[in-house]
């Protein structure tokens, strides 16, 4: 019996063998690629970002989502940025103006370099503009009607041209960021060098973490803040814990609820500003003619049905606008064409005067499309059996089908909640990209919930090739009020961008288009 | 010595020679167990009723609609007027949401446990009656769903077939049946080699009827004693499923939804996370206890496997 | 054992094998467009057939297979579309999370499971013993997810003590490592009590102790030594378990781990991504699962002594 006991020990022996290998491998693998900093509190000249998504490169060729745009423009720089009026601002280029509707002219700033010493050059704008043409599922690519060539005309003169008249070309080349050509490659850059006020130190794609430093030699003026550690949290309650915590220093993009639990708080300030975003719910124009819902007096009606003050009080805290047309009137050319006004008596009579009865409404949206979207959603099939319309809800997580669904190929539906956003600060962007489709693009389904209006897209058309302002903004107002009286959504809102950040963080300016420049924030000691 | 006094003395000289006195009896570890059984078994019982019972009355208790809003009442405390539970963030009661968010997640745990039971017994069964290639591929499988990532395997088919209640019963049922393949198959193999199944053999019965009348009904006793434990797996399986946002359609409740949309809500309202998980709690709890207290009132085989 | 390694390590990569490929079928028969995730909500068709080319995903499944196949023999698993880089490498950055979680979890687990089981198991059934046996049923009732949203409500915001989120400090390793094992803990520590509950009962017991051998040694070498098989399976398959990524744990943590990994894959439908975690997270699965068999000879004295004979 006692030859056994070796044999325990033993057992014993290797468990702990086991378990130490095991500890110190998990050890090992973690210096190696955590970035652990001794405590959990950002230093006194460092600023701590937390983000809502993995920001896995600091390139915008194929995708871009707000906060990026912070981080990726204090690293990288285009050409114009759009600055705090939704207005093009000159950066790489001293100056970029129109000579003539298909030629622009641009002059590189003098003496700026990347952070490398190199200097920037008229073919790192040409190689740049070739690249983001090339690469595959480019989310910039879409809002080029077409790439200008350019032709050099001396060390820092260049031409743009166009065959048509892109007269919004300065506020499109801000989305084009400027590499060395030599370095530019027809896709995302995971490294490499710009020319902005910070460089990167060190990233961690895996956990979503960049640790940027000042730019000693930014041809601008130098940022405050030494360094910059971007942290990607993705639960929103996280990101509202850690920077009541004082763990981070800066959330940006929060939710409505977000905000209320935050604001208050003491160390804690919210800024909004308003938003370059539209989110509505969408009625689907692939229905059948002889459907309710191809009728604009019956998409009319159940507008009525929504109270859209609720919502905007009680369900998004105040924190968005209810729409006042087609475009968010922070956008560039925005027009007022018209009120939601909640009457659900007269939704109801109307409906009845239209021989509207037993209506029943699938609304899809998908998880994350805007702020409390489960809750609107929720909300919405209230109001919509309080004027008798039976409502059935189909939630789509994200990398569902939503798409095919959008484009009518799984399923039919009736109301889409939806945002959209025209990162150029531009109405035009978002008309074009919404209302108008023609018969030739709804072949293919790639036009905006099958929206295809003659006579509103040939406004638009319009709009979009004339040269002179005074002339476009008439044209503007027409193509909106157009789209407005065809009563393509439901409601819609406008959201604010909020962001929440701990006093110590000094002088950030949020712009419209949630995103603010790195290089102006101060920290208070 | 009369013959009376005999008697009356009897229990005290009898138990004086053994030293086993009523005492050390009821201190004895048996007499110990079945009271720690008898323990479970009522702390289960009343956790589980405590928690079943409204659920499966709860339309015919006076409560308020799950899903009726009102917007001007959001986010209320617990114990504030008329709402028991309190509110969430649109106004609805949230006692209703949690008792009628059970019906869905207990409608949902049981028929998982009844599809992954019938699964689970009769390959099991095959496995351990049949043995050879049956056993080797029903092993083999049992085996590599053990290895695989499960809970991203039933997001996938969740996504696969979309979020409906039959999908995520069958879901959970392909989740759990593994456990009562491996239980059934091994309680199988003993009972193979037992004379009676000889005997039928020799009588000239057919496999297929033996096993259907005789070995299944011999084993189902045993076999069903995990069902208590595959409910409780079953209802948190749902819980986490739907946390991730793989629940049936809104706006119906479910008890990892309330959980998941209360999330937001921590730092200001406690009651929307906290009530609801204290619920889902206090079912397993039980429905675990409960079926502990089964099995360990069991005079044998107490310890073959566990979950 | 020469026959044994080889038929085992056959049966484990065949295993693994399976497992891919059932989950390569699967995400490519589920809906959801990879292209449509990539390409964003402005797509045109035309763009979106220009992507699915560039990822290969024009061409028949069967073919698509088969390219699979050739790249699992290279352990090249392909580009993920949503990190812009090999798979693999994305996968190989987040591994250290999750094998740090699952070992701090498995080894507090440990700690605490068996000196736990070892007490109930000794007042088995006593009053203290069956308060604290329903409170691990509790431990192992509890939604995990729900778990770590209650401690982190309690110390993170109520008393900030530790990180929400993430793991830039090892003070955030505390509640995430908290939340996993408490499950553990109470699958555990119940499993030792059964066990040395049984050996208390055994007949092998009863003689030693008959033979005046003390009640320490009993308690030790007898009870526990011959619990140690058992217990030290379970600890390897939940270890071996966990590293499937402990998914709705490292959800609620933030914890950039191959758990939450694998559900942003999902979210943009990244088959190389999803195909490169499934891959590494069951070959690794496996490997414990070998380790865990490879033991057995060492820790049981039956299987010793019968390879004592043969060397």
């Amino acid at each position: 019996m006692t030859a056994s006991f070796p044999g325990h020990d033993m057992s014993r022996r290797q468990l702990l063998r086991l378990a130490g290998a095991a500890g110190l491998f998990a050890g090992i693998g973690l210096s190696a690629s955590a970035c652990a900093g001794p405590t959990g509190l950002p230093g006194e000249d460092t600023l701590t970002l937390a983000l809502n998504r993995s920001l896995v490169s600091l390139d915008n060729k194929l995708n871009q989502f707000d906060a990026a745009v912070t981080v990726q423009r204090a690293v990288r720089e285009g050409l114009t940025a759009i600055g705090p009026e939704i207005t093009p601002i000159p950066m790489l280029a001293e100056s970029f103006v129109m000579l003539s509707p298909t030629r622009w002219k641009a002059t590189l700033r003098k003496g700026v370099t990347y952070s490398d010493g190199r200097p920037v050059e008229i073919k790192d704008v040409s190689t740049a503009l070739q690249m983001y043409r090339e690469v595959q599922g480019s989310f910039v690519a879409g809002f080029f009607p077409e790439f200008p060539r350019i032709t050099a005309l001396d060390e820092r003169s260049f031409y743009l041209d166009s065959k048509a008249p892109i007269p919004i070309l300065d506020a499109l080349m801000a989305l084009i960021l400027i590499t060395p050509a030599a370095d530019n490659k027809p896709e995302e850059l995971q490294t490499g060098v710009g020319t902005g006020p910070y460089t990167v130190e060190s990233f961690n794609r895996g956990a979503g973490t960049y640790q940027l430093l000042r730019n000693e030699t930014y041809w601008g003026t130098a940022p405050a803040v030494q360094r910059v550690n971007v942290r990607f949290l993705p639960e929103e309650s996280s990101r509202v814990i850690a920077l009541r915590s004082g763990e981070v220093d800066v959330i940006d993009s929060i939710s409505p609820n977000s905000m209320e639990q935050l604001s208050g708080l003491p160390g804690v300030t919210i800024e909004t500003a308003s938003s370059l975003r539209m989110n509505q719910i969408f009625y689907n124009f692939r229905k059948p003619s002889s459907h309710p819902l191809s009728d604009v007096r019956v998409r009319e009606a159940l507008s009525f049905a929504i109270d859209g003050q609720a919502l905007v009080h009680d369900v998004l805290i105040d924190s968005v606008e209810q729409a006042q047309g087609v475009t968010p009137a922070s956008l560039f050319g925005h027009a007022k064409t018209g009120d939601f006004v909640y009457d659900p008596a007269k939704a109801k009579s109307l409906l009845k005067d239209l021989g509207v009865s037993d209506l029943k409404l699938k609304i899809i949206w998908e998880t994350g499309e805007f702020p409390s979207d489960t809750a609107i959603m929720e909300a919405l099939v209230q109001m919509f059996w309080d004027i008798g319309v039976r409502t059935e809800l189909q939630q789509f997580e994200p990398g569902g089908n939503i798409l095919q669904w959008r484009q009518g190929k799984e399923g039919d539906w009736d109301l889409l909640g939806n945002g959209f956003s025209s990162p150029t600060g531009l109405a035009i962007t978002m008309l074009q990209g919404m209302y108008a489709g023609t018969p030739e693009k709804e072949k293919t389904r790639d036009t905006y919930q099958g929206y295809v209006n003659k006579a509103v897209a040939a406004k638009i058309g319009l709009a979009a090739a004339e040269v002179d302002e005074a002339k476009r903004e008439v044209y503007l107002k027409d193509a909106q009020q157009g789209a407005w009286d065809t009563w393509p959504c439901a409601w819609a809102f406008v959201p604010k961008s909020i962001l929440a950040r701990r006093n110590r963080v000094q002088t950030l300016s949020l712009s419209a288009a949630n995103s603010y420049p790195l290089s102006h924030i101060g920290l208070e000691a | 010595m009369s013959t009376a006094t005999h008697i009356t003395q009897a229990p005290a000289t009898s138990s004086a020679p053994s030293a086993v006195t009523a005492k050390a009896l009821k201190a004895s570890a048996s007499a110990r167990r079945a009271r720690s059984a008898k323990i479970k078994l009522w702390a289960g019982a009343i956790l589980t009723l405590l928690v079943f019972l409204p659920i499966v009355l709860a339309n015919f208790l006076p409560l308020a609609d799950p899903n009726a809003q009102n917007l001007g009442a959001r986010r209320l405390p617990p114990l504030s007027d008329g709402y028991l539970f309190g509110t969430d963030q649109l106004g609805r009661d949230l006692l209703s949401r949690i008792l009628f968010g059970g019906q869905t997640s207990l409608m949902i745990g049981v028929l998982a446990v009844v599809v992954s039971g019938a699964i689970g017994v009769i390959l099991g069964s095959i496995a351990g009656f049949y043995g050879r290639w049956a056993d080797v591929l029903i092993s083999r499988v049992l085996e590599a769903q053990m290895s695989l990532p499960l809970l991203m395997m039933l997001l996938l088919v969740v996504a696969l077939f979309g979020p409906s209640i039959p999908v995520i019963t069958g879901v959970i049922a392909i989740a759990q049946w593994p456990e009562v393949a491996r239980l059934t198959r091994s309680l199988v193999l003993v009972e193979r080699e037992k004379p009676y199944v000889d005997a039928a053999k020799t009588l000239g019965l057919h496999k297929i009827s033996i096993l259907i009348k005789h070995v299944i009904p011999n084993v189902f006793k045993q076999a069903s004693l995990v069902i208590l434990l595959l409910l409780a797996q079953a209802v948190l399986l749902e819980s986490a499923l739907s946390f991730l946002g793989a629940g049936p359609q809104r706006p119906f409740a479910t008890w990892g939804r309330l959980i998941s949309d209360g999330q937001d809500y921590i730092t200001t309202s406690w009651w929307m996370v906290t009530l609801p998980g204290l619920v889902i709690v206090a079912l397993v709890v039980g429905v675990n206890l409960l079926g502990d207290a089964l099995r360990d009132g069991r005079p044998r085989r107490k310890n073959r496997k566990e979950a | 054992m020469l026959t044994y390694l080889p038929k085992r390590l056959g049966q484990g990569l065949l295993t693994v094998f399976l497992t891919v490929s059932v989950v390569f079928l699967l995400i490519r028969l589920a809906p959801g467009d990879p292209a449509a995730a990539f390409a964003g909500p402005l797509a045109t068709s035309e763009e979106l057939a220009a992507v699915r080319e560039q990822f290969g995903l024009d061409a028949p499944i069967f073919q698509q297979y088969l390219i699979f196949i050739g790249q699992l023999f290279t352990g090249n698993l392909g580009t993920s579309y949503s990190f812009q880089a090999p798979a693999m490498t994305v996968v190989m950055e987040r591994l250290p999370y999750t094998l740090t979680l699952a070992t701090s979890s498995i080894l507090l687990a440990a700690l605490v499971a068996i000196p736990l089981g070892m007490w109930m198991a000794r007042r088995a059934d006593t009053g203290g013993e069956v308060g604290v046996n329903v409170l691990t049923v509790a431990g192992q009732s509890m939604p995990d997810f729900w778990t770590g949203i209650m401690l982190l409500t309690a110390f993170s915001v109520v008393l900030p003590i530790f990180p929400a989120s993430g793991f830039t400090t090892w003070g955030g390793l505390v509640l995430p490592t908290i939340t996993v094992a408490i499950l553990q803990v109470a699958l555990i520590s119940r499993m030792v009590r059964r066990e040395m509950v049984n050996n208390f009962n055994s007949p092998y017991l009863t003689i030693a102790r008959s033979r005046g051998v003390s009640e320490r040694l009993l308690t030790w070498r007898y009870a526990l030594g011959n619990a140690g098989i058992p217990v030290f399976t379970a600890l390897g398959t939940r270890f071996a378990a966990m590293l499937n990524g402990v998914v709705v744990v490292e959800v609620v943590f933030g914890w950039p781990g191959v758990g939450s990994l694998i559900v942003r894959a999902l979210e943009t439908r990244d088959y190389p991504l999803i195909q490169a975690t499934v891959l590494i997270t069951a070959l690794l699965a496996v490997a414990v699962q070998l380790l865990i068999d490879l033991a057995y000879p060492l820790l049981d004295p039956r299987v010793r002594l019968g390879k004592a004979a043969s060397v």
